[in-house]
């Protein structure tokens, strides 16, 4: 994906820190209340307007609408956008699970001062079908509209369908597979009106290694894969003609600032990661669980034509990241996959939900603006010092 | 310290999360309230010796007493101990402005935010003391306490299967920086006077056969403060006569008892205005330690472990780079610490590196910069690291 450059381009996860009045509507509007629509839409276009200058200004090459027009959170706002399907059982998420069952009472302190959406489990009951259209048809015009006369491209994130349904009940399916591959249709609609529109579509599958450590106790490698494989397969039914070159893909371990001690090792999913089609891979590389793992690409190979995009830049500390960190961790990966094949990341959203923040506004610009410096340095130091 | 070993050995800043019991006496204590002395003496006996025993089965070689016997933080326990100050509360205390540097200008609003939610850098109210002033010769008055805390270790230490042990203590530099002096005619004048007096706190930790670990994290913090308005330049002058003060200090202890260890001040900010390493190594250096201790785990300072590729450690000392950091709640994956391990072994020579961390975990009392289960989970990843990394080094 992105065009040949002779530089490292910068991008990033997507969602970023909402600003206050717009977190206020979409408060109101989640708990039912009436507010004025169109004022909203205005402050919501003003807003995405706002952002995308303002990532454009701290030098990130490939931007996103920060997930603005999303309710919610990153996965959960699907589920107002499929048909067929019921929530049942609203609960505030409690996190991890083996990594929970280490640190309890971390756990027990840290979770309660997250505001995180409340979710329910998803239940098949019909056809799953794709309906959030009218929706979906917002987003794209909003950020369209705002990368008019901005010199960058954009990406809008959207979920994978492992992580619209990562724990689901099917009561309508012959069996869990087949209920997977049909949401995984539905989610096609929503990929490829994204791709269709000209914009990147990135698709965000935080759940597919998070789940290892939730739903098979950190420690069953084996039917995790298995659990993974048939997610992959259908993720690759939902992108069936949708141009690879058009799609990126991003896993995590979750975006939590928790331990982290029974995350998956990526070389144990990386072949699984690397069979989804898609032209770009946004992988964890800048928190200290998962800084180890740039020499996964020692031995993995990037298919021809795929790009890496490392995270480089991290969301579980206040501390800004030194550019010359940045460039450090860059030149590294290019070194072994080839400096036109990666572009500078980070390894998550800053705010993965609107009542999310992972730093302040303040670091998160930062932060984004360390990525570009970081980035200029490596390609300097790949290109020579004419390049840049 | 260095040389006598066929493995990475590994230690850590010295100050380690406190115990709730402990907590309690050292809550009343600094309130002003009755308690039990002798049961507070018992209690922090107690604390301390099972503060060792957990670094050790954690994996520690080079124990410290988590600082359980100091008051107020790791630099203001000193008040304790030293005389020809005096406490007035007439003024508004003086710490809060005194670190208010460019970080804190450039992110004023995070800033505002972070210490609502945690006191200046986690103190909480026990860092609310009123503003010191030297009236009088500054003496050291703390032989009884630091030979308490000097046998507590030791016996602590008596076969647990530590290798050896470390008491941190404060540098000249850090201590009271924000004193009014109506005593002394000049600045310079009362630094030496302080060096003096910690000399006898240093020299009390070597002569019991501990390591004495100053610790100066003002020394590298006060550039952010300084510059701008001032230069590099200026800020260089500021620290080389606190180093002189330092080495006045040192003088007659052995060096390869003592190690020096200076951090970028351990709170959660951006610390985008932290001056390089590159830019006052040779000034560390300068320091005559046997050891240096040194962030290197947070994304601010992780790339400096290539100032080494250029700046030579003199003949006879080490390293102790800081390879985990307290600044995010994310474990250490044992082989990024093996990585960070070897990567500078392999620059300054694999006998000259001892496996550390960034900071302390509790930089007084009631700080707390990780959940204590993931400040153990922090050591226990950084000896797993090390013995990753001695397989590497040594084959």
């Amino acid at each position: 994906m992105a065009q040949t450059a002779d530089r490292i381009l910068t991008t990033h996860v997507g969602s970023l820190v909402r600003p206050p009045k717009l977190v206020e509507y979409i408060d109101q509007m989640e708990r039912k209340q009436n507010v004025d629509l169109k004022a909203f839409d205005a402050l919501l276009q003003q807003s995405i307007d706002d952002v995308v200058r303002r990532q454009q200004k701290a030098g990130i090459d490939i931007v996103s609408d920060g997930e603005f027009g999303k309710f919610r959170s990153w996965s959960f706002y699907v589920l107002d956008r499929l048909g067929g399907i019921e929530e049942r059982d609203v609960v505030a998420p409690v996190g991890g699970g083996k990594d929970r069952s280490m640190f309890p009472e971390f756990y027990a302190e840290y979770f309660p001062t997250q505001r995180l959406p409340k979710r329910g489990t998803v239940v098949t009951v019909g056809p799953v079908k794709y309906t959030g259209q009218a929706a979906l048809k917002k987003d794209i015009d909003i950020f369209k509209k705002a990368l008019e006369g901005v010199d960058v491209e954009g990406f809008l994130p959207v979920v994978a369908p492992a992580s619209a349904v990562p724990m689901f009940k099917n009561e309508f399916y012959k069996n869990e597979e087949e209920a997977m591959f049909a949401i995984a249709e539905a989610l096609r609609e929503e990929y490829k009106t994204i791709v269709d529109a000209g914009l990147f579509v990135q698709i965000d599958d935080a759940f597919l290694p998070y789940m290892y450590d939730v739903a098979f106790a950190g420690t069953d490698l084996e039917n995790f894969r298995k659990w993974a494989r048939v997610r992959v397969d259908a993720l690759n039914h939902a992108l069936e003609g949708i141009p690879e070159e058009k799609v990126r893909y991003h896993i995590c371990w979750g975006s939590f600032n928790t331990p982290h001690v029974s995350d998956v090792a990526l070389k144990d999913i990386v072949d699984l990661v690397l069979s989804v089609k898609a032209g770009a891979y946004c992988i964890e590389m800048g928190n200290p669980r998962h800084e180890h793992e740039w020499r996964v690409w020692e031995t993995a190979k990037l298919p021809a034509g795929r790009k890496l995009i490392p995270g480089v830049i991290s969301h579980s500390t206040n501390v800004v990241e030194h550019p010359e960190l940045v460039a450090e961790r860059l030149v590294r990966v290019a070194k072994l996959v080839g400096r036109e094949s990666i572009l500078g990341g980070t390894d998550c959203g800053f705010a993965q939900s609107p009542h999310v923040r992972r730093v302040h506004e303040s670091i998160m610009w930062a932060k984004l603006e360390a990525l570009a410096e970081g980035a200029r340095i490596a390609t300097r130091e790949l290109w020579g010092k004419k390049a840049a | 310290m260095s040389g006598t070993h066929d493995r990475i050995l590994t230690s850590h800043v010295g100050s380690l999360v406190r115990p709730d019991d402990l907590l309690a006496f050292i809550e009343k204590q600094q309130d002003g309230k009755p308690y039990d002395a002798a049961a507070y003496e018992d209690c922090l006996r107690r604390s301390v010796a099972d503060v060792v025993k957990k670094q050790v089965e954690a994996g520690v070689d080079i124990v410290s007493d988590g600082e359980y016997g100091k008051s107020i933080s790791w630099s203001r326990y000193i008040l304790d101990r030293i005389g020809g100050f005096e406490e007035r509360h007439d003024q508004s205390p003086g710490f809060r402005s005194a670190v208010a540097g460019k970080d804190r200008r450039d992110f004023a609003e995070f800033y505002e935010e972070y210490e609502g939610a945690y006191g200046f850098v986690g103190m909480g109210k026990a860092f609310k003391t009123g503003t010191w002033v030297v009236t009088g010769p500054i003496k050291y008055t703390g032989q009884a306490l630091i030979q308490r805390d000097i046998e507590d270790v030791k016996r602590a230490v008596a076969g647990s299967g530590a290798i050896d042990a470390f008491l941190p203590l404060v540098a000249p530099a850090s201590v009271v920086p924000q004193r009014v002096d109506e005593y002394y005619k000049s600045e310079e004048d009362a630094l030496f006077a302080i060096a003096e007096a910690m000399r006898e706190e240093y020299k009390a930790v070597v002569d019991a056969g501990l390591i004495a670990q100053i610790d100066d994290a003002f020394l590298a913090s006060v550039y952010d403060v300084m510059v701008p308005p001032k230069t590099l330049a200026d800020y260089r002058k500021w620290a080389e006569v606190r180093i002189e003060a330092l080495n006045h200090a040192l003088k007659g202890i052995p060096q390869d008892r003592t190690r020096y260890h200076i951090c970028w001040g351990s709170w959660n900010g951006p610390h985008t205005n932290d001056v390089p390493l590159k830019d006052i190594a040779d000034l560390v250096l300068r320091v005559n330690t046997g050891g240096y201790s040194l962030e290197m785990a947070n994304p601010r300072h992780e790339h400096e472990w290539r100032v080494w590729e250029t700046v030579k450690l003199p003949e006879g000392k080490y390293l102790l780079p800081g390879l985990v950091s307290h600044a995010t709640n994310v474990v250490e994956h044992p082989e990024l610490v093996a990585e960070r391990i070897v990567r500078l072994a392999k620059l300054v020579g694999r006998e000259r590196v001892v496996a550390s961390t960034d900071c302390g975990f509790a930089q007084g009392p009631f700080a707390r910069r990780v959940h204590p289960q993931i400040m153990w989970a922090k050591l226990r990843a950084l000896g797993e690291g090390a013995r990753i990394a001695t397989k590497q080094l040594w084959n």
